[in-house]
């Protein structure tokens, strides 16, 4: 304990660059847990809150709009987990068998370019390009099917949500995992190599369980997430005609908390929707530690 | 060294966690530097780093020193980019409340708490306010006494290109007689004529329609009375004929197949290119950038005509909301200065006090010459009144007939929204029912773009009606009827 001081004390600069991130984390991840407590009050502006118990989560599971989106943001997220979550890594492992450095340069960014739109943009080209005279609609009258309005199907909003979604975040998302597939020490290869292992051989035995404790982690910390079906993405993409598909947790606290001033019920919706993505996190964790012995810490 | 580097960062730490955590919320305190009062205001877009609103505040203070011997400085908030109504709500949350506010939504929850300053005793007392004033002004500050918007009544209105009005062989039925048959018959020859792909479209919201054809249905208010009491007009019988009518306009192709996804700019788009044919845009300013835009872009002879209100079993551009104004201007019920903020609110009315809200800067935004004002394209290209436009303006010194403050179809949208007004029955849904209304309105979108784009039957609209009443309809139709006998 004392060396450790000792090297803190030595090291200090270095740890005094750690202090801005310090000072964020604490304003906008602690404070915000401890002022929770609005959850259990009436916010007044001025003067004390005054305490009211469980009257808005009571409000808030008696609602039946509440059921709804709670039930879209489990399966919009959930969709985005099974087919979104795999993506980045099926990239990354695509990316690293380019051989060709320029060509591997193009491909990496143009696949992060979506990442730095914004969801009005993305979702103004998504709409033309969805629309029943827009590109994918040309494609399908071309082979003599008929146009789809996707945007205002209810079969299919989600679907747009889940694509729009991979399409933005899967090039950027797969920077962890090439950075990781970086480290693997190239002995490894050759040695397989000189086995007569073939590429697909290695990416099976070499790559992916390289891959595996990151792809873990990511997975866990992502479940931390699961409730946050995508705020931005949704709210661009909505309208009226697919509201019960794709109305979010998110959404709705936004429509009744900052709309319509209900704080401390906005603030009960938030806090459940956190206390959910505690469980999941500690739950994978505990589960994933368990089965194969790797888990957050 | 070393302890004196110490020291510089402890207290670089301490002042950037001061920074960060010491802004105490409160009442805006009475500071008076050089004799001047500071009045604190938040508006839309007018914050410090926006040059044209710090020379309007400026020239504002310079004009009541010198007209009304009112010595003030204005502090102009900066006010989050995003939303304003959102981050107008979360700047009066964390505490920091301006003497003067501009709301636009979310003022009902800070009345609630008793912040804002109830303006009907000063309204009364008034130099120039009270008689600028119209009845729906009026009524709404009878109901909702915090919030002060001296505007014309604000409805949508139709508009059209008038070379392509004039060339439709429907026109004049139209005019002769606005039925909801004949829209549909000038919709028709619209598209038919090959000037226009489709005849209307609306942003994603489909009540822009209502102002031109809901009366005509015979919803005249948003609680219609029936022999049964007092019934909401979404669930009402008239509702679903109206319904019906756009179902069928979808039908033919005569409302733009993309309405539920058209935002305002792309809907803007569509009508100056020529895709859509008639649009709907707010009487006055809006239908005035409407028409410049389009002659800029098609010529003078694009130039728009006003269509009338579709008549039926009533005519007008719907029944006026006078429960509140949903925008306007507040006073914190906390200001140590109200009676100085209400005097400068009302010099704003007085003729000098127009002539700077109205009009901008002399030189810059007008010029005075032979005993007339002349209007500079600086004016039409930026400025606007933040504060009070009362129909009837006396500014002392007439306007140059060659430039006049709207065009001739912007005038008329004011005058045929002023012809048909009338007021609502609405009342302001009480807080306890804020998550069922949003449940029901939720319920009336969703169908009702089902029933008009054709992917439910129109009688599914009784299903709608059933479900309406179940998410919390019954007990707001209770309520209305209490409040409305």
């Amino acid at each position: 304990m004392r060396v450790k001081l000792k090297r803190m004390r030595e090291d200090w600069v270095i740890y005094f660059m750690i202090l801005p991130a310090i000072v964020f984390f604490a304003m906008f991840h602690v404070i915000p847990i401890i002022e929770m407590k609005l959850a259990f009050q009436n916010y007044r502006i001025i003067g004390e809150n005054t305490w009211v118990g469980l009257k808005h989560f009571e409000i808030l599971f008696s609602s039946p709009a509440f059921k709804d989106v709670l039930w879209n943001t489990v399966i919009i997220s959930t969709m985005k987990i099974i087919f979104i979550f795999p993506i980045p890594v099926v990239l990354s492992l695509l990316i690293n068998e380019v051989r060709s450095g320029t060509y591997r340069k193009y491909v990496q960014s143009i696949s992060y370019l979506p990442h730095f739109l914004s969801w009005v943009v993305i979702a103004g080209i998504w709409i033309s390009f969805l629309a029943p005279d827009g590109g994918v609609n040309i494609i399908r009258n071309f082979f003599q099917l008929p146009s789809i309005d996707y945007m205002t199907s209810k079969e299919h909003i989600r679907w747009v949500i889940v694509f729009s979604e991979m399409w933005r975040s899967a090039g950027w998302d797969s920077i962890l995992y090439i950075a990781a597939i970086m480290k693997i020490s190239p002995s490894l290869y050759e040695a397989a190599k000189l086995d007569g292992a073939s590429t697909l051989q290695q990416m099976r035995f070499i790559t992916l369980p390289a891959l595996a404790s990151t792809v873990v982690t990511v997975f866990i910390l992502n479940l931390g997430f699961f409730m946050n079906a995508g705020f931005d993405q949704v709210f661009n993409l909505m309208n009226d005609s697919v509201i019960s598909k794709i109305d979010i947790l998110d959404t709705y606290v936004y429509r009744i908390g900052l709309l319509n001033g209900q704080y401390a019920y906005a603030t009960a919706a938030s806090l459940f929707k956190g206390v959910i993505g505690l469980f999941l996190i500690l739950g994978t964790h505990f589960f994933s530690k368990k089965m194969t012995g790797k888990g957050v810490w | 060294m070393k302890k004196i580097k110490l020291l510089l960062i402890t207290m670089l730490v301490i002042g950037l966690l001061a920074a960060c955590f010491s802004e105490e919320g409160g009442t805006v305190t009475d500071t008076k530097e050089g004799g001047k009062t500071t009045i604190k205001v938040a508006y839309k877009d007018d914050g410090p780093s926006n040059e044209v609103a710090v020379k309007y505040y400026e020239t504002l203070a310079e004009k009541l020193k010198a007209d009304k011997d009112i010595d003030v400085e204005f502090e102009l908030v900066e006010v989050a980019q995003g939303n304003y109504s959102e981050k107008l709500s979360l700047l009066l949350n964390s505490g920091e409340i301006p003497d003067l506010i501009y709301f636009q939504g979310g003022d009902q929850q800070i009345a609630n708490q008793d912040l804002l300053l109830d303006l009907s005793p000063y309204i009364e007392k008034s130099e120039y306010l009270k008689d600028v004033l119209d009845p729906h002004h009026k009524s709404k500050l009878a109901n909702y006494p915090y919030l002060l918007w001296v505007k014309p009544v604000g409805h949508k209105v139709a508009v059209i290109r008038t070379d392509w009005f004039n060339e439709l062989n429907t026109s004049e039925a139209l005019i002769a007689n606005p039925t909801p048959e004949n829209y549909k018959t000038f919709f028709q020859e619209l598209v038919d004529s090959g000037k226009a792909d489709y005849a209307t479209t609306v942003a994603g919201d489909i009540s822009e329609l209502d102002h031109t054809f809901e009366m005509a249905f015979g919803i005249n208010k948003t609680w219609l009375e029936t022999d049964n009491g007092f019934v909401f007009s979404k669930v009402s019988d008239q509702e679903k004929e109206k319904l019906a009518f756009y179902r069928d306009l979808y039908a033919n192709e005569l409302l733009d197949p993309q309405f539920l996804t058209k935002q305002w700019d792309t809907k803007e788009d569509a009508f100056y290119s020529g895709e859509i044919g008639v649009i709907a845009g707010t009487n006055g300013k809006v239908v005035d950038f409407y028409n410049s835009r389009m002659k800029e872009i098609n010529g003078d002879k694009a130039e728009l005509t006003i269509l009338p209100p579709a008549k039926g079993v009533y005519q007008g551009f719907g029944a006026t909301d006078i429960t509140k104004e949903s925008r306007g201007l507040a006073i914190s019920a906390l200001s140590e200065n109200k009676d100085l903020v209400f005097d400068i609110l009302d010099y704003l009315a007085s003729p000098e006090g127009q002539m700077l809200d109205r009009l901008g800067f002399e030189g810059e935004h007008y010029n005075v010459k032979d005993g007339e004002i002349t209007l500079t394209d600086k004016y039409f290209a930026e400025w606007y009144s933040r504060y009070w436009e009362p129909i009837e303006v006396d500014l002392g010194t007439p306007i140059s007939d060659e430039t006049p403050m709207l065009s001739a179809p912007a005038t008329e949208s004011q005058k045929v929204v002023n012809q048909y007004f009338e007021e609502d029955n609405a009342f302001l849904i009480p807080e306890e029912y804020v998550a069922q209304w949003d449940a029901m309105e939720n319920l009336y979108k969703e169908y009702s773009a089902d029933i008009i784009t054709g992917k439910q039957p129109l009688d599914t609209f009784d299903e709608f009606v059933e479900e309406w009443y179940a998410a919390g309809g019954e007990d707001l139709t209770k309520l209305a009827n209490e409040k409305l006998k």
